[in-house]
């Protein structure tokens, strides 16, 4: 015990380096106009009204951002952001060739919580999906594709990591979540209710900042 | 004065709270209302998981106008611990978020999500500063304790932290919202006329209106979200709640010199509309940026002016009546879509004498009947003072709607009505 005590005295009364009275003013993580592009693998998960269970599958992801600056943690932009499933299409029964692609069109907030590039992401705006499914051959042989396409409104969250590479660039690392609200589908002679299509990736981008 | 009547930031205790409100009302609907969609377990949260997002088929009231109110209950865990705006609208995010996933074995629900979410902060936001502005932390006695019973309908979750905190009694300095520098209220009771509310005959009925402005965008820079917001409530003899219509500024910014003649600003609001009654069922969230004007008249800057206002908006998530369209049990659609507001009136100290409103409103449906619809509100406002602060007020609008749908006809209707009310105006205003 008192051994201890003696230790504990020592700590405290040990001289400590005085801390500095200016900290350096930390870097901002953007500046100005800045853009950024990047690509990466994603998840689709596609529900709809009165379905008793949903269908899922992997795609290639895209997305581009370009915006401004708030503050010094805060950032806003507009996103575009699309996944394409080519192999998938609406539901596991379509055969290949079909193609599902979904995407959002968005106002984002970037939020840096700190001096380091973690930033937190959410936002909101408008959806698009299209939907094209291979059907009855057509005369000459062409295939036709029963193509539909819907609208409605997306939402978005992520979660990102700005790599200073350069005082101009950095790599960004990406993980979100988009939810599509498209509507109704129609493909051929089958009638989807109030598609709802979430959507997960990770991405690498290339930032310009 | 102590200044511990003001909450230190503590976002750990938002959270906290937040999920104590979740299991709190989720355990009195299973236990002592019996509901089944309350019944949640690990299976049901695994369901809700693997699943993901649907639309609900709730009614019009519970998901636009109730939910929203509780969001504003999560959002203001966030400000009675201390966390500014945008600090506590992820709490109210968080909070509808999961409320969905882990306390209903429905599906989640887009819908309340939304509304929750952004409905929770507009309202929230405005709940608050109303409660602190009702409080008083240099009050005491029984005209203290009158106060803050008085804003607990408003910012219950602030209420019920104060008071657990022991701050009901604690002499103190009050936060800023407390005093909104310059404000209107105006309250009005009288009769409302209607026709087609059920039928072509002329309903006539009671009705109360309650509006209030808080802060004035001309009167000072802007300071935070919400500093200036607008809020009107209609409560009619028959049908209770009609109307409840709230826009708050996100930021503002001047865009000529202060001692100008003619000023303008370009504002960002966040809006949140409820109207319900048995003619017309519209809503929604929204988001709208534009132009704020004042065009003094005569040489006192603080005598009458005009007032004008051109927005474009962003409706986040909307909500319009489509009978016999709609999912399931539901009778009205969702979507999201766009508008425009356009407004011009007289006003003295930000009281409104005379008042010139149009709003038109596009909604693409993403659940319920695929249509577009569109909605055109035109409103004309007249306020004759009689003494000091008692007048008499003529409302009239018209309501127009315009629904496209892919497999029916259009449907087209119009609902005017009119409201002649006594009011009373209490304000106050920095020039």
């Amino acid at each position: 015990m008192k051994h201890a005590l003696a230790l504990m005295t020592l700590v405290l009364l040990c001289p400590r380096p005085a801390l500095p009275q200016h900290l350096p003013t930390p870097e901002r993580h953007r500046r100005g106009l800045w853009g950024e592009f990047g690509f990466g693998p994603g998840y689709v998960r596609i529900a709809c009204s009165g379905c008793t269970d949903v269908v899922g599958t992997t795609g290639g992801t895209s997305y581009l951002r370009i915006g401004g600056v708030i503050s010094r943690n805060v950032v806003i932009g507009f996103e575009l952001f699309s996944l394409l499933d080519n192999a998938f299409g609406f539901t596991p029964q379509d055969s290949a060739g079909a193609t599902a692609e979904t995407g959002t069109a968005a106002i984002i907030i970037l939020w840096y919580p700190g001096r380091h590039g973690l930033y937190f992401k959410g936002g909101v705006g408008a959806a698009f999906g299209q939907f094209s499914i291979p059907a009855d051959s057509g005369s000459g042989g062409t295939v036709v594709a029963d193509t539909s396409t819907g609208g409605g409104m997306g939402l978005t969250f992520g979660v990102g990591w700005d790599i200073a590479i350069s005082r101009k660039f950095a790599l960004t690392a990406n993980a979100a979540s988009f939810v599509t609200a498209l509507g109704d589908v129609v493909t051929g002679n089958r009638h989807v209710d109030d598609v709802i299509a979430s959507m997960y990736n990770i991405s690498i981008g290339l930032t310009i900042r | 004065m102590q200044s511990d009547t003001l909450p230190r930031p503590n976002a750990f205790r938002a959270i906290g709270q937040t999920i104590v409100l979740n299991t709190v009302v989720n355990r009195l609907d299973a236990w002592a209302r019996n509901r089944d969609w309350a019944k949640v377990g690990t299976r049901a949260w695994a369901r809700n998981i693997r699943l993901g997002w649907a639309w609900d088929q709730d009614g019009f009231a519970t998901n636009v106008f109730a939910h929203p109110y509780h969001g504003s209950l999560y959002f203001n865990t966030g400000r009675a611990s201390g966390l500014s705006f945008l600090e506590s609208a992820p709490i109210a995010m968080f909070g509808s978020w999961s409320w969905e996933y882990f306390c209903e074995t429905e599906r989640p629900s887009l819908n309340d999500f939304l509304l929750s979410s952004f409905g929770g902060v507009t309202l929230g936001e405005m709940f608050h500063r109303i409660g602190e502005t009702i409080r008083d932390n240099t009050a005491t006695g029984l005209h203290r304790t009158f106060r803050e019973l008085a804003a607990m309908p408003f910012d219950p979750m602030g209420g019920l932290n104060r008071l657990f905190r022991g701050k009901w009694k604690r002499l103190g300095i009050n936060p800023a919202e407390h005093d909104p520098k310059a404000y209107v209220l105006r309250v009005g009771v009288g009769g409302r006329f209607a026709r087609r509310l059920v039928n072509d005959s002329m309903a006539r009925m009671g009705t109360f209106v309650g509006d209030l402005s808080y802060g004035d965008a001309f009167a000072g820079k802007y300071r935070t979200p919400f500093d200036v917001f607008s809020i009107r409530l209609i409560v009619n003899s028959q049908g209770g709640l009609n109307a409840l219509n709230g826009s708050g500024r996100l930021y503002g910014r001047a865009l000529s010199d202060s001692l100008s003649h003619i000023r303008h600003q370009f504002a960002v609001n966040q809006r949140y509309d409820y109207v319900n009654n048995p003619a017309q069922s519209f809503g929604g969230v929204s988001v709208e940026a534009g132009i704020d004007s004042r065009w003094r008249l005569g040489a006192r800057r603080d005598g009458f002016g005009i007032r004008t206002a051109l927005f474009g908006d962003g409706i986040i998530l909307g909500a319009i009546d489509a009978p016999g369209t709609g999912t399931g049990l539901r009778d009205y659609d969702f979507g999201p879509g766009a508008g425009v507001r356009w407004e011009a009136g007289l006003d003295r100290h930000g009281a409104r004498f005379f008042t010139l409103l149009g709003r038109v409103a596009y909604i693409h449906t993403a659940s319920g009947g695929a249509a577009d619809h569109l909605v055109n509100v035109s409103t004309l406002e007249l306020a004759i003072p009689v003494t000091h602060r008692v007048g008499i007020a003529v409302q009239t609008s018209i309501f127009d709607r315009e629904s496209h749908y892919t497999n029916r006809p259009p449907d087209k209707r119009d609902y005017p009505e009119g409201r002649f009310m006594l009011v009373w105006t209490k304000g106050a205003s920095t020039p």
